[in-house]
């Protein structure tokens, strides 16, 4: 047949097929389900791709208000004729730019030098300085301290600068698209944007919210002067800038050049708003600067700003223009863009420009991390993509075995090969393509939902639209997969029917291939190999497994657990259709089954029965698998926010306080509306810690105590807590009883620190009749300062109060961070943690150092000259060249490492014994008067205390912290310290409980509550549960759209498995139609049928559920190796830590429902099905027409 | 005395003008032992006789009265008793239950009538010995030839101890030799001194219908023949 024929009988052939496709629509009903499922999960796949690009887009654009950086075309004195000093043509630059359409909003901006290159890696790029803060003046706030250091700068990027910097703005970024952006941050009832005319008039300032903080800033303030640096020339470190040439101050900085600096002051400004700091993302503007009205600027201040290039025109891009389908296309606009703006003079002037792209640089940043969620999450949607095309490829034999009579009676009546096959092909594409657009489109429409998700089977709608797309080649994807695989199956099929004998295929069918059992063991004892592997190494039974090669050890985890379900469900169906053999043998004799018993025999055998049987193993277990992981990831992210705050809300404030101090500070801070609901529904409660030491021995232990109140508010965890059961524990703790960190049982000689063989650990909570449970005596000296020359009692709180402090770091938790270079002097820092912190080269002379812990701390030519150390724990803390002098308190100084260090007494470390002064420094001295020789009143205090196993953590405390420390009840406390100390805590850390409000409006409320707080000078830091949740929820125990895709896998396999198990019935039934007419012919009667039937097919069904739903528990432990390894990647990526382990949660309540509404379909498909066969013509079945 | 008797059964398919009468009034009677070969031309309603004579298919109006009891006019499912315990099935395509072995099919058919499994076996390995199939009775069909099926679906059929056997072209797919064999058998039944079982035959052989005791020809929706010739209208001379 020619081609233009069979282009001509197209339509007609068409409309034939898709006519003979309505007829059989029964029996290509499996097909339409597997092609409908495969198109909705491979393109939900990879919309969800292109939505999660389009988010991550979206949102990293909030992260820098400003979208480009024009700078002029040279850098300065290069090209005289593209450049100007005058800030007037500048401006009406801005005006020329802003006529096009792409501009939404412009401004002139003194800030950051130019670069006039592309790239982030490019010298210049890191060489151009801002303009750095050098000093703040004014009569409010304690801004004398304040030194403009942001050593996060250099965590988070490029070594360009370490230092705050100011921003100053034209009247542009005060009006329109800028202001709008720029005001979004401000924090509510921190003051405002201002208005182009307010700026000018107040001459404004808006800092960050961290300065505010730090300088005991508030809105209307006035600083009298900023002062800031600007960089006048630059050269590379090695050539060295001639001092005589700089006519300020001569700079050597990280990044390896050398600059000269002048100072520029503004003076009298106004602070008009306080802003929530943006991420540091993209460095291209140094991050969260002081922003000024230019205005401020005197015309000669401007000019030398303009003659050392700093400055440049701050752009907004109308970003509803920008193509947002993908960040290929968004970057292909920005560079045809940046050219075009390029490519033109502006004004009469003919100024040049250079326009430095700030979004497409994130856009960079952006793909890596994105690549790698991707990665992730198309690993594990394999299973439901080879569910769908299983369902694909057993609908479509399925379909194609019941018209294998068709087709040989076609083929006697002289039909050719081809021709059927075409007949046959084409029906099945008509079918198929209408099944592809339906799960394309409505791919399309659900992936906005999975991309909402924030939990497993939780959804809320996210901050930004996502209107994700296919690109052509990705749907021709979806084709290939769905229609293209469903043609070539369907040609293979119908194929091998034509080889058959004519003869045969009218009659019946016989010819079988025997399926390649021995490729499934291999799959599943390799799947198996896996399993055990992620067990073993979980579980720390054997941490490194049996594999000890590391590549292959890698390559097991990765895939292993594909091969355990594919090859588990390909053997274990076996089982399952043996079913009927189990029914037969428990209710053969009975009743039930007693007459129609026979009729089970070797039913399992039949294909189709196996086939029902895989594909309800396969969507069982990932349904299985589904909610397992998905429930945990979820909890995971829940537990390790708890852990993380510790309670619903966590303050620390710069003073100490008592609790009903510490209650009506919040109350104060909380709106008006809320403040009844919150005072009804408060409770609160701290964790004090006091020093003792075990009897025998002279190390002291930190006790941490877990008051009564702290059982409620505290967010618990069994993880954190020895056994499983919280209440047993904390009523043990509170009856005396005490747990020890790992290290603290190890040093107090206990069993549980896992370090005296493998008997010496394991998480239960030990009972008092256990010989582990140890009884040990501690001591607790109660330790009062006195001066000895008149015996006076010295009160420590009152020294506190009289000490001239000019910071108060009062119980502050420092944790991973880097304070080098810091100024702490006069610090207050009674009860502070450090755990790996560096404070080298750090300020802290004249500090308080009291009940503090220092772990792992870098204080390597640290200035601790005067410094006053009592009462504080140190463990591998260096003070290499650190200067001691003067150092007065209760220190053991040969614990710590001091080569190059000053000792107390002046000399170098090394020709003296170094040794803590035991004279007190002049500050202290005056306080104690001057001829004081300080003694202490020690009061011993002896308690007996029972051991009850190992904890980790306490809530909102680390592990490190918690690690060498035991924990005692609130009783054991009062018996040491006293009623009066007990009854009337003081702390500067407080803990809150806020009952519903906690929850109110999606945890909103708190989060704005906690914005509040923070802002508030008196407040060193506060943290709340809903912002914790809310960032782990992207890192931390499943990565973001994870959960959604999880709710998603759990939703279709458990649709797939209701739906297959109507269709494949069905198609089963009907096969079976015959069989069971001839059943009745020789005298059985319908009731007789219908138990046969159930029997039979409940039988295969409930079986393979069960073994279904064991595969999927075998899968989720063997997947949570492969979890675990993205999760670790995720958190270094997202630059969080958690301790939670992710210990696997079995949702049984989901599973039961998932499995009884499978049943309950099955019944009913049962039952409709059945009915059905038994109403057919009986006579007609058997002469089979 | 008559084991099976048919009065005045009317059978038609279709409605309106579509409408067919197939059968028109049969009577017909059968006595015990007695086998009777029904003929006649294709479509003119041989099958559909037998059908609702095995309670496959209600009859329009009309009786049937097999020992005693009365039936004919109710659905399939009404009648379970008539094809547990009175008639007995034999079809052209055998229609053995493929996974289950010769003994089992046979033993099937007498647990759904609520005997007793051991009874059960007992009986079906008598039936079994008496199609001559003793050393075949744990093959699967597929493992039998379509004569040995054949003997199976008879075996089947006897085992409950049916008065009657209703047998539907049963020799159309079997070679010659097998063909005789199971008209042997046939007879046998139908012939033995202490149970004489009762048979009517449906075929399209005239060799076989020649071999009945009594023949009789279906035509135009009636039993009004008994003349090999006029049923295939060879001669047309009509009774």
């Amino acid at each position: 047949m020619s081609f233009r024929q069979r282009l001509r009988d197209l339509p007609d052939n068409l409309r034939l097929a898709g006519l003979s496709a309505w007829r059989g629509r029964e029996r290509g009903l499996a097909v339409v389900a597997g092609v409908f499922l495969a198109s909705l999960v491979i393109t939900t796949v990879l919309a969800y791709g292109v939505g999660l690009s389009q988010i991550f887009f979206a949102e990293s654009l909030e992260n820098e208000p400003f979208d480009a950086k024009i700078e002029f075309s040279d850098k300065p004195g290069n090209n005289i004729t593209g450049r100007t000093n005058d800030t007037q043509i500048m401006v009406n630059v801005c005006s020329e730019l802003m006529e096009r359409p792409e501009i939404a909003d412009c401004s002139l901006v003194f800030g950051r030098q130019g670069i006039h290159g592309k790239g982030f890696f490019n010298r210049d790029f890191i060489a151009a300085q801002p303009l750095e803060i050098k000093s703040v003046t004014s009569i409010n706030g304690t801004w004398q301290n304040y030194d403009g250091i942001y050593p996060e700068l250099l965590d988070g990027g490029p070594p360009i600068s370490n230092r705050r910097s100011v921003r100053l703005l034209g009247p542009g970024a005060f009006d329109g698209e800028l202001a709008e952006r720029l005001s979004k941050n401000i924090i509510n009832g921190e003051g405002s944007w201002p208005t182009p005319e307010q700026a000018n008039s107040t001459r404004a300032v808006i800092i960050p919210a961290s300065v505010a903080n730090q300088a005991n800033a508030e809105v209307g303030d006035v600083l009298e002067s900023i002062t800031f640096s600007v960089t006048t020339d630059r050269a590379d470190i090695t050539d060295g800038l001639d001092e005589d040439d700089c006519q300020g101050k001569l700079e050597a900085a990280e990044n390896e050049f050398q600059y000269c600096k002048i100072n520029m002051i503004v003076t009298n400004l106004t602070i008009h708003g306080i802003y929530e700091e943006w991420d540091i993302g993209n460095p291209t503007l140094a991050p969260n600067p002081f922003f000024i009205t230019w205005t401020a600027l005197e015309d000669a201040q401007r000019k030398v700003l303009f003659d050392n290039d700093h400055v440049y025109l701050g752009v907004a891009i109308d970003r509803t223009m920008m193509p947002t389908q993908s960040t290929s296309e968004a970057e292909d606009w920005l560079e045809a863009l940046g050219t075009d703006i390029e490519s033109q003079n502006y004004t009469e002037s003919g100024i040049e420009l250079f326009y430095f792209d700030i979004v497409g640089g994130t856009i960079t940043f952006l793909n890596i991390f994105l690549g790698l969620i991707q990665a992730f999450d198309y690993i594990i949607m394999i299973p439901i993509v080879v569910l769908s095309l299983a369902v694909l490829i057993y609908g479509l034999v399925l379909s194609l075995e019941q018209r294998r009579r068709e087709i040989a009676i076609h083929r006697v009546i002289g039909a050719s090969s081809e021709r059927l096959r075409g007949m046959i092909l084409l029906e099945l594409a008509v079918m198929s393509s209408i099944a592809w657009f339906a799960g394309y489109l409505l791919a399309l429409n659900l992936v906005p939902l999975v991309l909402d998700a924030v939990g497993f089977m939780e959804f809320r709608p996210g901050e930004f639209k996502v209107n994700p797309t296919l690109g052509w080649v990705s749907t021709l994807v979806t084709l290939l997969a769905t229609i293209g695989l469903a043609l070539i199956f369907g040609r293979g099929r119908t194929r091998r029917f034509l080889d058959i004998e004519i003869d045969e295929g009218v009659r019946r069918t016989t010819v079988k291939r025997e399926p390649r059992v021995w490729l499934h063991w291999v799959m599943f004892l390799i799947g198996c190999l896996a399993l055990l592997e992620s067990w073993l190494e979980s579980s720390k039974v054997m941490e490194d497994g049996i594999l000890t090669n590391f590549f292959i050890d890698g390559l097991v985890l990765i895939f292993g657990p594909f091969l355990l379900w594919i090859g588990g469900a390909l053997l274990l169906a076996r089982l399952g259709a043996l079913g009927p053999k189990f029914a037969e043998f428990f209710f053969g004799r009975t009743r039930l089954l007693k007459d129609v018993r026979r009729g089970l025999k070797g039913s399992g055998s039949a294909e189709s029965v196996n086939q029902l049987a895989t594909i309800m193993l396969l969507t069982l277990s990932i349904v299985t698998l589904a909610a397992v992981q998905g429930y945990t990831g979820t909890l995971v992210d829940e537990r390790t926010a708890s852990a993380e705050v510790g309670a619903d809300l966590s303050v620390t404030m710069t003073v100490r306080m008592n609790e009903s101090e510490m209650r009506t500070f919040l109350l104060g801070v909380v709106s008006e509306d809320s403040a009844v609901e919150v005072e009804r529904n408060m409770e609160m409660t701290s964790v004090p810690s006091i020093l003792v030491r075990e009897n025998s021995s002279n190390d002291q232990i930190q006790a941490f105590v877990v008051l009564e109140s702290a059982e409620d508010v505290l967010h618990w965890d069994e993880q954190a807590i020895p056994g499983t059961d919280i209440d047993d524990v904390l009523s043990d703790i509170q009856s005396g009883g005490f747990t020890a960190g790992e290290d603290a049982a190890y040093d107090l000689g206990l069993w549980g620190s896992g370090r005296r063989g493998s008997d010496d650990s394991s998480d239960i909570l030990l009972d008092s009749g256990d010989e582990r449970s140890e009884k040990l005596e501690f001591v607790y000296l109660e330790l009062e300062p006195i001066n000895s020359e008149d015996e006076q009692q010295l009160d420590l709180e009152q020294m506190l109060e009289d000490y001239p402090f000019q910071n108060n770091w009062e119980g502050v938790d420092s944790k991973n961070e880097n304070w080098s270079e810091r100024d702490f002097g006069l610090t207050n820092m009674f009860g502070t943690t450090w755990d790996n912190v560096s404070l080298a080269g750090a300020n802290l002379s004249g500090s308080v150092i009291s009940n503090s812990t220092f772990k792992d701390v870098d204080l390597t030519g640290a200035d601790l000259t005067n410094t006053v150390i009592a009462f504080s724990q140190f463990e591998n803390v260096t003070m290499d060249g650190a200067d001691l002098t003067g150092m007065f308190g209760f220190i053991n100084l040969s614990d710590f490492s001091l080569n190059g260090a000053t000792c107390p007494n002046g000399l170098p470390f090394g020709s003296t014994s170094c040794a803590v002064s035991q004279i007190p420094p002049p500050l202290v001295a005056t306080l104690l008067g001057s001829n004081t020789d300080i003694s202490y009143n020690v009061t011993k205090h002896e308690f007996t205390s029972r051991y009850l196993g190992v904890h980790f953590w306490i809530p909102g405390q680390s592990t490190s912290t918690l690690n060498p420390a035991i924990i005692i009840g609130e009783s054991t406390w009062h018996e040491l310290v006293g009623n009066d100390s007990a009854n009337n805590i003081v702390s500067a850390t407080w803990y809150f409980d806020l009952g519903s409000f906690a929850h109110d409006s999606d945890g909103d409320d708190l989060r704005a509550l906690r914005a509040t707080l923070e802002a508030d000078p008196m407040v060193v830091s506060a943290s709340d549960w809903s912002t914790a949740h809310r960032e782990v929820e992207r890192d931390g125990g499943l990565i973001f759209g994870t959960p959604g895709l999880l709710s998603l896998q759990f939703v279709v396999a458990s649709v797939a498995a209701v739906a297959s198990s109507f269709v494949f019935l069905s198609l089963v039934l009907t096969q079976r139609q015959k069989e069971l007419a001839i059943l009745q012919a020789i005298g059985a009667s319908p009731n007789q049928i219908i138990r046969l039937v159930l029997f039979e097919i409940i039988a295969i069904v409930a079986m393979s559920m069960i073994l279904g739903i064991i595969l999927g528990i075998g899968l989720a432990m063997s997947f949570n190796g492969f979890f675990s390894i993205f999760g670790f990647i995720f958190q270094i990526f997202g630059g969080s830590s958690t301790p939670i382990e992710r210990e696997l949660i079995w949702p049984w309540t989901q599973l039961a429902l998932v499995s009884a509404a499978v049943f309950a379909a099955v019944l009913i498909a049962l039952l409709v099905t059945t009915r059905r066969t038994l109403k057919a013509d009986l006579a007609s079945v058997l002469k089979g027409e | 005395m008559a084991v099976l008797q048919v009065i005045d059964l009317h059978k038609s398919f279709g409605t309106g003008s579509d409408r067919l009468e197939v059968l028109k009034g049969i009577d017909l009677s059968i006595e015990r032992g007695e086998l009777v070969a029904l003929m006649g031309p294709s479509g003119c309603g041989k099958s559909t006789l037998l059908n609702i004579i095995g309670g496959l298919l209600a009859a329009d109006s009309g009786t049937i009265i097999l020992q005693e009891r009365e039936y004919g006019l109710k659905g399939p499912s009404s009648v379970v008793d008539v094809r547990r315990s009175k008639v007995g099935w034999i079809f052209q395509d055998f229609h053995l239950i493929e996974h289950l072995s010769a003994m089992d099919n046979v033993v099937l058919a007498l647990e759904i009538a609520g005997m007793e499994r051991d009874e059960a076996e007992k009986r079906a390995a008598s039936a079994i010995d008496r199609v001559g199939l003793s050393d075949r009775a744990d093959h699967i069909p597929d493992q039998l030839s379509g004569g040995q099926q054949q003997r199976v679906a008879i075996a089947r059929a006897i085992a409950g101890d049916r008065p009657v056997l209703l047998a539907d072209e049963p020799t159309g797919n079997l070679d010659i030799s097998s063909r005789q064999e199971v008209l042997a058998l046939f007879k046998d039944l139908c012939h033995d001194s202490e149970d004489p079982i009762s048979l009517l035959l449906v075929t399209h052989d005239p060799e076989l219908a020649a071999q009945a005791d009594r023949m009789l020809l279906l035509t135009d929706g009636r039993t009004n023949a008994s003349d090999i010739r006029s049923a295939w209208n060879i001669g047309g001379e009509e009774e």
